[in-house]
């Protein structure tokens, strides 16, 4: 994938104007989740939704650093945190994601004699596009829909905890927690000093200049 | 209007218009250089006004230091410069309200290019030209009904952008209440002119230039009101109330002052003619 924002780094506002105590605060503890923390989920679940974060949000332009959605997802879930509102035809957060897990591993199960990730990478990809469909029907769900709880709450919980990440906000230019600093030019096309440059064809070194400024 | 000799300070009166003039420059220069960077100028024109502002500005200090009291051909044109360019930007102004959705709306008003903003560049360039004519014709009471008008303007862009802001803070009832009455004893006094309503006049001008300077420090300490406070002023200063904006009345009263001035030595010497 290419670099459309060369050069940019959020967590260089750390110190600025931009964030206040409180912000720094809120993402270092985000910074600070180990990629194989797990409080929630038991071992026996756990390289299960490790392998369902992989395929949701694949990260091959971060091999080194990758975020690490399962453990973000395990925080969500440890603290209870929900979002305030909740699709009626789920149960509530915890119960949603145990039942989930234990009818993917059923279903691979059924499929090939492994647990889910054992499967190889395309057949995780079919089970999981069985689940979106409604195809897949295991006991295990019990009166949840599947196809509710992977755009409600599987498709949810993976890609807010991704897009709450640092790392992914420079790959996608998005300034941070505009806490206290917001934003001044509120036209359409007009940009802050302190926003990330979009990098325009031929217009690389000019963006990756600026990137390099903001504070 | 017939040349005249002129009294010490009936020359000092038309120093003293220099001097509004220049503090409405000033005024001018900051505001549109704060509010142009704010919108990136995006278009070219947003230049101009940095320019001839601090072009008015030099001419105001200039004819403010020249010890002989002469008309210049440099100013007199910098301000006719100055006239044109804010009647110009009130246009481009009201074209950038009219072309945004909603056209002449509230909103627009509030939010797009200030329509009164540029009008205050004008008045920069009339009174520097006073100043100028002021330099061997009487043009006192002309002077002192470009001021009133002046401040009742600068009044009316006050209460707009004031209302925006829902008045929240007490004080700024001021700058809504105190140049409008400034402005309508200047308005009588030019109208029926008297030592007494003359004294009133210049009472209440007095305490509209205070107001002017006093509001850069209210205009301050909104702006440390603001998320961040001063800390962040890189947003604030764009984001809070507008620092140069304040100083205008100070300019405007001033001018009122000295237009008093002018009237009073001229109606002097016409009594000294007569006699």
């Amino acid at each position: 994938m290419t670099d459309r924002y060369p050069g940019y780094d959020v967590l260089a506002k750390r110190d600025s104007p931009s964030w206040n105590e409180q912000t720094r605060q809120v993402i270092d503890e985000r910074l600070a989740v180990r990629a194989d923390s797990h409080r929630f989920f038991t071992d026996e679940e756990w390289p299960t939704i490790v392998a369902v974060c992989a395929r949701i949000i694949p990260q091959p332009q971060q091999p080194d650093q990758p975020v690490p959605l399962a453990a973000m997802v395990d925080l969500k879930l440890f603290e209870n945190s929900g979002d305030g509102y909740r699709d009626s035809r789920l149960p509530c957060l915890r119960e949603a994601w145990r039942r989930a897990l234990r009818a993917l591993d059923a279903e691979s199960h059924k499929a090939g004699r492994v647990r889910f990730h054992q499967l190889p990478v395309a057949g995780q990809d079919d089970l999981l596009q069985a689940v979106q469909d409604g195809r897949s029907n295991d006991p295990a769900w019990g009166d949840m829909p599947p196809p509710v709880f992977f755009s409600k709450r599987l498709l949810h919980d993976i890609v807010s905890a991704y897009y709450s990440h640092p790392r992914a906000w420079n790959e996608i230019g998005f300034g941070g927690p505009a806490a206290p600093r917001g934003y001044v030019r509120m036209d359409f096309d007009r940009h802050d000093p302190w926003e990330a440059a979009e990098a325009r064809p031929g217009l690389e070194e000019q963006a990756r200049r600026h990137n390099a400024r903001i504070r | 209007m017939k040349e005249r000799a002129l009294t010490r300070p009936h020359a000092d009166a038309a120093r003293q218009l220099n001097l509004s003039s220049a503090l409405l420059a000033l005024s001018v220069l900051t505001d549109s250089g704060v509010e142009h960077y704010r919108g990136s100028f995006q278009n070219r024109v947003m230049y101009v006004p940095l320019g001839v502002a601090a072009l008015t500005l030099g001419a105001g200090v200039f004819g403010m230091a020249q010890p002989r009291l002469r008309r210049h051909a440099a100013r007199d044109s910098i301000y006719a410069v100055a006239a044109a360019t804010g009647a110009a930007g009130f246009l481009f102004h009201a074209y950038n309200i009219s072309k945004r959705p909603g056209g002449m709306s509230w909103l627009n008003l509030f939010y797009a290019a200030p329509i009164g903003a540029p009008i205050a560049l004008t008045l920069a360039g009339l009174l520097g030209k006073g100043a100028e004519v002021a330099r061997g014709h009487s043009i006192g009471r002309l002077a002192a009904a470009v001021s009133a008008v002046g401040l009742a303007g600068t009044a009316a862009e006050a209460a707009l952008m004031h209302f925006r802001g829902a008045y929240h803070n007490p004080a700024m009832a001021l700058p809504v209440s105190v140049p409008p009455v400034a402005a309508t004893l200047l308005g009588a006094a030019v109208c029926a002119p008297g030592p007494r309503i003359g004294r009133l006049a210049r009472w209440w001008l007095k305490f509209t230039a205070l107001l002017g300077f006093a509001g850069v420090g209210f205009h301050a300490y909104g702006v440390s009101r603001n998320m961040g406070g001063w800390r962040n002023w890189s947003q604030n200063v764009l984001n809070g109330p507008p620092l140069p904006a304040p100083p205008s009345f100070t300019g405007l009263a001033i001018a009122g002052l000295a237009a008093l001035r002018l009237m009073d030595e001229e109606a002097h010497t016409d009594r000294g003619v007569r006699r």
